[in-house]
């Protein structure tokens, strides 16, 4: 169980390392996306179940489809 | 001359308000100390106040339900300035949307999605989830539905007018469930105890189950409204 944990929180440190390393919007919002994956998993193995359906929902489904639209309205903004 | 005038009395201002904000906070009683032992109190006895089995939810729409209101609230002024500074009235004209095999599949899958935001939505009190995470759940239909099928599809289904009606629908269900326990029980928003049943059945734990559906109509109803708005101005130059 703490080896799992401890697993989890490097790839968590990982992914949000990445996600501001990138330049290109696209990866960084795929990294977040894997960040709120991650987190999620945390938060169920803390037997948070409340917390970790909120974060899969919002964290993993509706801020990645938010970002991506926002990011697309930026790029038409961009080519004019 | 005028902008002197104008100087003077924003620094007027400014020391009338730092003398109202410090008389208000030498008002405010001393630090005592963190009092703990309130989770300890939830933990023994919130199945015997509220009757609902998920704690949470319990202490969201029972114990802090005014505060819940308050968070709904905050939903429903985002939404309002979204729809104000984004929205405008044209047509949507939309990207075609995915291919024949991903629109077919996602017509079958679409109803098990919408039953399991339902599920969450109806179980709060009694599994994991309630009426927010629910809500979400239903307004990732709509988006999925925008990306798959093109965004006019969305709205010629579900135009923004009836998405409105359902989220005002739901903040008014909360607000007469919380006129109801003002009118029954004497307090606002407190729990109706003529509709507790055994704990562990669907129609159980008061006016909670109520409260869930109303907050989760809400919730989803306005994050579609949301994501609808920010594609609207995003699609129309493609065509």
């Amino acid at each position: 169980m703490l080896l799992l944990e401890f697993i989890l929180v490097i790839f968590l440190i990982f992914s949000a390392v990445m996600a501001i390393h990138f330049e290109e919007e696209l990866i960084s919002i795929i990294f977040l996306s894997i960040f709120s994956l991650i987190l999620t998993a945390l938060y169920l193995l803390h037997k948070a179940a409340d917390v970790a359906l909120a974060e899969a929902v919002i964290g993993a489904g509706l801020n990645t489809a938010i970002f991506m639209s926002a990011i697309s309205q930026i790029r038409h903004g961009d080519s004019d | 001359m005028t902008g002197l005038l104008k100087k003077i009395l924003i620094i007027v201002v400014l020391l009338f308000t730092t003398l109202a904000l410090y008389l208000n906070f030498i008002l405010m009683p001393e630090y005592q100390g963190l009092k703990t032992g309130v989770s300890n109190y939830i933990i023994q006895s919130a199945l015997r106040d509220t009757g609902s089995l998920n704690l949470i939810t319990a202490v969201l729409y029972d114990y802090r339900a005014f505060d819940s209101l308050g968070e709904s609230t905050v939903i429903f002024g985002a939404v309002s300035g979204i729809v104000l500074i984004l929205s405008r009235k044209m047509l949507p004209v939309s990207s075609k949307g995915l291919s024949f095999i991903v629109k077919r599949t996602l017509g079958i899958i679409t109803p098990f999605i919408g039953l399991f935001g339902l599920y969450v939505i109806s179980h709060g009190h009694l599994s994991p989830g309630g009426g927010f995470q629910g809500g979400v759940i239903l307004a990732a239909i709509s988006i999925i539905f925008s990306i798959v099928y093109g965004s006019a599809f969305d709205y010629r289904r579900y135009s923004p007018q009836k998405k409105t009606i359902l989220e005002t629908g739901g903040a008014l269900t909360f607000l007469t469930i919380g006129l109801a326990g003002l009118f029954f029980e004497g307090a606002f928003l407190h729990n109706l105890n003529f509709l507790t049943a055994e704990p562990g059945t669907l129609l159980s734990a008061g006016s909670i189950p109520y409260i869930n559906i109303g907050v989760g109509f809400k919730v989803g109803a306005g994050l579609a409204i949301i994501f609808y708005s920010m594609i609207q101005k995003t699609f129309e130059e493609d065509y």
